[in-house]
């Protein structure tokens, strides 16, 4: 039954929760909320993040945070060839980019997803290592380790990312360009250089995001789908582009789908976070810390 | 050190639209050369085509450095920021969702830029008091004189040695003009700037201009040797100093 204990419970671990779904999310918020590109096959290269991570933890046996590490410079490489891709073929070419770029990166999802399966199937993996299985006990409490270390992980990326925005030189101009590109030129900074870069940036950080979230749980090749609502939910609710927003939605979201879960059961927590995006588009669209 | 800006049979245009035609003018080192001229007469575009935002379709633009000489329409806009050319743009252009602090270090993106930026940031904090006390303020928030300011210490920041500036009275109140005008006028002396001004303020600009130019419809229409030039010519008299000035 429900008392005040389990609802402690629901919001501690609804906070270690909030603080993964960040580090899953911050990616999108530099390539959706700074740059305006309408990724929504971020999770489905989260999701690519993780099964990258499972074959170096499988075949090699090496950590999945060291794994995640591994495969971040690939990453960043991947995010500088998808976003010329799409600014050859989208953004150059005038006013409807939007749309058009959402198909783009659709597609792009679901072509994910089947080279997944066709390479590993369609069943669930995971991972091993010391930290996953075993669990902290206080009292009644029982918090599992890898959700403490996700928890960890995932503080220190949006903590790492958000300075890199504030106090590089890169980092500042990545946070002008979608303000005025024409001004950064004059300021000697090459636009399209600068947003290529972040998306490579955006989409590097998803090599730690993605271990995260093969840590947390077994990973199937449609999980991404899952995550659709909650990256766009968090990156909406944040305020486009701010991180401190990002790390603030997250754990609002984290703490609402725990206690639903929990009071009402598992079968409502999908709907969560659709339910929170909508309210937010229709009551507060500039987010939370928007002005 | 020597400089100077030479353009010469310049063209320019947006498609169907001739915003150049066939302009000449020169600016020497330690000068501050008025661009002046009404709205629509084509100054922006003049001062993009030096920046390398607008492509000119024929003519020269030739930035001579120490008997060095560049052809402005061959290079990028960060390679002519390199060689020292910034420019202050109409409507100031700032980032307004980022602070004073990180305007002004976007200021100083070229690496050619960073080792100066503490001497640059005093400097824009000596002339510019308010500045500093604003510095964690949203650009955006700022009034439309403080904008201004920042927009010009914004430039300063990439250590330029060849000043344009954009109509910098537009939308200020008469007062902040002025002041506007006087601090360009001082910043100018002090840090050894060559300058080119657009306005459309005429007795503004012939404060601290030593000469000018008068530009119509995209030509040249008046090249004046100084500023007692300018005021006794006939187009200057019928367009600025008959009454509406």
């Amino acid at each position: 039954m429900f008392s005040m204990d389990l609802l402690l419970g629901a919001v501690v671990l609804g906070v270690l929760l909030g603080c993964f779904y960040a580090a899953v999310s911050v990616g999108l918020s530099v390539s959706f909320g700074l740059l305006d590109v309408p990724h929504v096959a971020h999770p489905a290269f989260l999701v690519l993040a993780s099964y990258g991570v499972f074959l170096l933890n499988d075949r090699y046996d090496i950590d999945p945070l060291v794994a995640g590490l591994l495969i971040t410079p690939l990453f960043f490489v991947f995010g500088l060839v998808a976003y010329r891709i799409y600014y050859e073929i989208f953004e150059r070419r005038g006013s409807d980019a939007a749309v058009r770029g959402i198909a783009f990166f659709f597609g792009i999802a679901f072509i994910i997803e089947v080279l997944i399966i066709l390479q590993f199937g369609v069943d669930q993996q995971s991972v091993s290592a010391s930290y996953i299985g075993k669990s902290w006990r206080f009292g009644e409490f029982r918090i599992p380790i890898r959700q403490l270390v996700a928890f960890a992980v995932a503080l220190g990326l949006t903590g790492l990312l958000a300075i890199y925005l504030s106090k590089t030189f890169m980092g500042r101009a990545i946070r002008a360009v979608a303000q005025d590109e024409e001004a950064l030129r004059l300021m000697g900074a090459n636009p399209v250089r600068i947003k290529q870069f972040a998306f490579g940036i955006a989409t590097a950080v998803l090599g730690m995001a993605g271990a995260l979230l093969i840590i947390v749980a077994p990973v199937e090749p449609t999980l991404d789908r899952a995550y659709i609502g909650r990256t766009f939910c968090v990156v909406v609710m944040a305020g486009l582009g701010s991180m401190t927003g990002t790390l603030i939605a997250a754990i609002i979201l984290g703490v609402a789908e725990t206690i639903v879960l929990t009071v009402f059961g598992a079968s409502w927590a999908p709907a969560i976070s659709f339910g929170m995006l909508l309210a937010v588009l229709a009551f507060r669209p500039q987010g939370l810390l928007g002005r | 050190m020597a400089l100077s800006l030479a353009i010469d049979g310049l063209h320019a245009g947006y498609g169907a639209v001739k915003a150049l035609r066939g302009i000449a003018i020169g600016v020497e080192s330690g000068e501050t050369v008025a661009l002046l001229g009404t709205n629509g007469n084509g100054k922006s575009t003049l001062m993009k085509c030096i920046m390398g935002l607008v492509r000119p379709d024929s003519g020269s633009i030739t930035l001579t450095i120490d008997g060095a000489a560049h052809d402005l329409t061959r290079l990028t806009t960060e390679q002519i920021v390199d060689l020292g050319v910034a420019l202050v743009p109409e409507g100031r252009r700032l980032f307004p969702k980022l602070t004073v602090k990180e305007n002004l270090m976007l200021g100083a993106f070229r690496k050619t830029a960073r080792g100066a930026i503490d001497r640059n940031l005093a400097l824009a904090f000596e002339t510019f008091p308010v500045l500093k006390e604003r510095e964690h303020q949203l650009a955006g928030t700022m009034s439309g004189g403080q904008q201004q300011m920042l927009a010009i210490a914004r430039a300063l920041m990439s250590s330029p040695r060849l000043l344009l500036i954009d109509e910098p009275s537009v939308g200020l109140s008469p007062l902040l003009v002025s002041q506007t005008i006087a601090k360009i006028g001082e910043l100018k002396a002090r840090v050894g700037l060559t300058v080119l001004m657009a306005e459309q303020n005429f007795n503004q600009a012939i404060r601290i201009a030593d000469r000018g130019y008068i530009i119509v419809h995209g030509e040249i229409a008046v090249a004046a040797r100084s500023v007692d030039d300018l005021k006794a010519n006939d187009i200057v008299k019928r367009l600025y100093l008959g009454g509406v000035a």
